[in-house]
């Protein structure tokens, strides 16, 4: 990654106005010709009593002059020059012969061939550029190829420390040895910043095996190498990828003597550094690691969410009652504590489950039924069918949904009339689920249905009977 | 009559030279964002386990709608590739569209399935279904097959949202091979979105002509054997790392590759699907939803994913290439034309005021005055004395403008995804930006000036796409 983000912007940059300095140096004053031959003469014969001589004369000039605009000088020069014999006192002539000779003695010279007949700075610009794109070309062709070596190479370095590295760790930590007798040779691997640097990762990714004694072995050898303060200097970085870095290997070797700093990246603009910082303070605040959640003003996005989760499981975490965040005024929270009450299956907090089906937001609503009906809480059942009548399509969708979850026989009248009076399709075959799902009862009330001729349930019924498709 | 030859000579010279001039700096400025966008992209998703949230269980579900036409050699090796995506809430269909092959009996075969009683609306206008297919076999039971009578690609993709029950629908060309993480990359915006809802979300399509391909996964990346399939290469990673990234950085991106696309289902049936009338049907969606969005004045974005998700196999041969340009050129105009309302109208934002015309002047319009300069400039040098010197000047900038972006972009690919590990790849691809502009280009704006023709002329089919075959000869028709 050497020459992204920034890094390219400012090449273009440097390369673009330092490159056309240089070629606006190297190139000559005009490489165009400012008149053309027809605009020279023209000039000069305004200035030169106008004089006629016979057509010979007229015949050599005009062939000096194609030769002239074809470039071919020396030829030009001839023609020129017997004309001179003809005419002596023509300035234009003398003007072409000077030309001439100026040409052959400068070196630069070569541009003057071509006839752009276009300002001076187009023809400059268009050159330049050019040759800039030729050169970069290049250049970029020459970084390919040494990145790919410095790549390979560094990588190979890489493999072989990591595979060396573990072995020594491995051998340290099933050791019978003292904990705090680091052997010298992991001590001489701690003294480069490059080795420190694999030393760590190689460190954190065993941790993530390794669990009681011997984790804690690893640890008190992460401090006495003193890597942990390479880690909290990390975390006051400016820059976000290496704070982030920093977070990770705090939370992973239990270190909390930064977490003020990372408390205060809670509310950080960056999203990854407010998530990075989220996830370790779950693991390293302990007793309060969801403290965060209370003063949370940004979204806590699903992805946010199921990190946070995902951190709970993988380090066995200890989980809080979510319920006391189902009045917070951030909604993504009260979203995420509904998901944790359901994943978790928090039975004490029904009661407060209650309170947010009467939630002005849709979206909170509709979690809290998708909640209830994954929790089975059978005494919400007449709340859900009273809130039918008034809910949004998802909203109601979610509440058959939740019937079909706890199957009730006194919902039986209900789940028929959604059938009958519902035009969508999809609540329709929910309604029918729900049926289905009260066992005997249910079946019998739909082979009743699909008899019936009061409307064709037919096709519903027969989706919902088929146990091949769900 | 002086004058007017006089003004037609500055308008052509100058308009030309000019709208070169602007589409090399919007080219440079959109390589430049898009390197910028790269870098955080990168950077950001270094920190990310996409392992660790396979079972997780509060990922979105997506239904993978798979369209098949006449696809019976590999269509069994590609369902099963579809069915081993590394992901816990998702079901696979796939549509036959009224192919006239094996293809629908493979698949019963394969795959034990038996026509079920299944019950949906047809939300979305689409052909006749004959009949939803489950298996027998439990361990299938993420997969459902439709059969329906033919009605193109799109039909087929509205048939499939129509039978659909998750809130993501991810539509994939039933001949591409995912990458095995791909539908946890795509599902990461939608889980990320904030203030803004995403709407949608596309990713790097990359060439397989050449690769090896073992139970429908690639085994080993090649780079093509052949110059057309080469050059595509470039022209895939300019136009996906050097172009679409910056787009969707600016949230201006118009189109999401019909080779791969994740939608929200709800938004998709609310602008009613794919169009049938079009032969770019991608793009046109994308423009469609967009437009909903802005109409109904929500925020939303369409986001684009830069990791290489779908490898496919790309025409290696003109005749074929140059019938899939063909139909690229008229989608494009189609879709142009059918939301022309859009033409720097602000209420559409970026998408009206930058996206729009950028396509309008510079994927439409460019090969048209290319064409025409070309024609000027032969008519020029019969009958008139163009100034040589100067065009070759001209020439040498254009020529070496596209090589140096082709560098470019092979160093994009380079530094971000490395995925052609062989040294003489790199330089064989170089070689092929070299070549790219002198052999490739002319036969592009070639094929872009006969889409126009085949539009105007009223010509509005997909055209026969004979393809090799990863593992032997292959022909997809629609």
């Amino acid at each position: 990654m050497i020459v992204w983000g920034r890094y390219t912007c400012l090449y273009l940059v440097v390369s673009l106005f330092g490159f056309y300095e240089l070629t606006a140096r190297a190139l000559p004053d005009s490489i165009v010709r400012k008149d053309s031959i027809q605009e020279t003469r023209a000039k000069v014969e305004q200035e030169e009593p106008k004089q006629f001589f016979d057509a010979t004369y007229e015949r050599l000039l005009d062939k000096a002059d194609r030769s002239y605009r074809l470039g071919m000088y020396k030829r030009a020069g001839k023609f020129y020059k017997e004309a001179a014999v003809i005419n002596p006192s023509s300035k234009f002539i003398q003007f072409r012969l000077r030309e001439i000779e100026n040409r052959n003695n400068d070196l630069r010279s070569v541009l003057f061939y071509f006839d752009f007949k276009k300002p001076d700075v187009l023809i400059k610009s268009l050159i330049f550029l050019v040759i800039y794109f030729i050169v970069s070309m290049l250049i970029i062709l020459v970084i390919i190829l040494t990145h790919r070596n410095k790549m390979e190479s560094v990588e190979k370095k890489k493999q072989i420390l990591r595979e060396k590295y573990q072995n020594l760790l491995v051998d340290f930590l099933f050791s019978t040895e003292n904990a705090s007798n680091v052997p010298a040779e992991i001590k001489k691997i701690a003294m480069s910043p490059f080795n420190r640097k694999i030393l760590i990762d190689q460190m954190i990714d065993l941790s993530i095996n390794l669990s009681g004694e011997t984790k804690d072995r690893l640890r008190r050898l992460f401090f006495a190498l003193r890597l942990e303060k390479d880690s909290i200097q990390k975390v006051y970085s400016r820059k976000w990828h290496i704070k982030v870095k920093g977070f990770h290997e705090l939370a992973f070797m239990d270190i909390v003597e930064a977490n003020d700093q990372i408390i205060k990246c809670l509310h950080s603009k960056n999203n990854i550094v407010r998530m990075e910082a989220q996830l370790a303070m779950v693991k390293l605040g302990h007793s309060d690691s969801f403290g965060f959640l209370d003063h949370l003003r940004k979204p806590f996005t699903l992805w946010e969410q199921l990190t946070v989760y995902e951190t709970i499981m993988f380090h066995n975490l200890p989980i809080p009652r979510f319920d006391k965040w189902l009045y917070s005024k951030n909604k993504t929270v009260i979203l995420f504590a509904l998901r944790m009450i359901e994943v978790f299956k928090q039975r004490e907090s029904y009661s407060n489950l209650f309170w947010m089906l009467v939630n002005e937001d849709p979206d909170i609503r509709n979690m809290t039924i998708k909640t209830i009906g994954n929790l089975k809480i059978r005494d919400a059942l007449p709340h859900l069918k009273r809130l039918y009548k008034n809910e949004t399509y998802e909203n109601c969708l979610a509440i058959i949904q939740a019937f079909i979850k706890m199957p009730d026989e006194s919902m039986l009248n209900f789940l028929k009339l959604v059938i009958d009076k519902e035009e969508d399709v999809q609540l329709q075959i929910e309604a029918a689920m729900a049926i289905y799902t009260m066992g005997e009862t249910g079946i019998n009330a739909l082979q009743k249905m699909i008899e019936s001729d009061y409307k064709n349930y037919q096709i519903i019924i027969k989706h919902v009977l088929d146990k091949r498709i769900t | 009559m002086d004058f007017v030859v006089d003004l037609i000579q500055f308008v052509v010279n100058h308009f030309i030279f000019l709208l070169t001039i602007i589409l090399f700096t919007v080219y440079v400025l959109l390589a430049v964002v898009s390197a910028v966008a790269l870098h955080w992209y990168l950077r950001k998703n270094s920190y990310v386990d996409y392992n660790s949230i396979i079972l997780a269980p509060l990922t979105p579900s997506v239904s993978i709608i798979a369209p098949a036409y006449n696809e019976e050699k590999f269509i069994v090796d590609n369902i099963r590739g579809l069915l081993s995506l590394y992901y816990n809430n998702f079901e696979v269909i796939v549509v036959n569209d009224g192919s006239k092959d094996k293809t629908f009996a493979k698949i019963i075969e394969a795959y034990d399935l038996e026509k079920v009683n299944y019950y949906f609306d047809y939300q979305i206008p689409c052909e006749r279904i004959r009949g939803v297919y489950k298996s027998k076999n439990r361990s299938f039971k993420r997969l459902t097959v439709i059969d329906k009578v033919n009605g193109g690609k799109s039909d087929a993709l509205n048939a499939g949202i129509n039978i659909s029950k998750n809130e993501l629908i991810c539509s994939i060309d039933v001949d591409s091979i995912m990458e095995a993480d791909a539908l946890l990359k795509m599902v990461k915006p939608f889980m990320e979105q904030t203030d803004k809802k995403v709407i949608g979300t596309g990713g790097v399509i990359r060439i397989a002509n050449s690769c090896e391909i073992e139970g429908g996964q690639i085994a080993r990346i090649r780079l093509p054997d052949k110059f057309l399939p080469r050059v595509q290469v470039l022209e895939y990673t300019r136009a996906f790392l050097m172009a679409r990234m910056a787009w969707g950085k600016m949230n201006g991106l118009l189109i999401i590759s019909g080779a791969l696309g994740m939608f929200d289902k709800e938004i998709v049936i609310k602008c009613g699907g794919y169009s049938t009338s079009t032969v770019g049907e991608d793009m046109e969606l994308v423009v469609r939803m967009r437009r909903y969005m802005a109409k109904q004045k929500e925020k939303y974005k369409v986001v684009y994913i830069p990791d290489p998700l779908v490898w496919t196999e790309v025409p290696s041969t003109i005749k074929v290439l140059g019938r899939q340009r063909n139909r690229w050129t008229r989608g494009t105009i189609e879709t142009l034309i059918m939301h022309k309302s859009l033409m720097f109208n602000p209420k559409y934002g970026i998408l009206g005021m930058l996206s729009y015309p950028f396509w309008m002047l510079f994927e439409w319009f460019a090969p048209v005055v290319e064409s025409i300069g070309i024609i000027y400039f032969i008519i020029l040098a019969v009958f008139g004395q163009p100034n040589w010197s100067f065009f070759f000047l001209l020439l040498a900038f254009v020529y070496t403008f596209a090589i140096s972006m082709s560098t470019w972009a092979v160093l994009f690919e380079e530094m971000t995804f490395h995925k052609y590990k062989q040294k003489r790849e790199v330089l064989k691809l170089i070689l092929t930006g070299i070549l790219e502009p002198i052999f490739f280009h002319p036969l592009t704006v070639y094929w872009s000036m006969r889409g126009n023709i085949d539009y105007l002329r009223g010509i509005r089919s997909w055209g026969k796409m004979d393809r090799e075959g990863f593992q032997g000869k292959r022909v997809y028709k629609h």
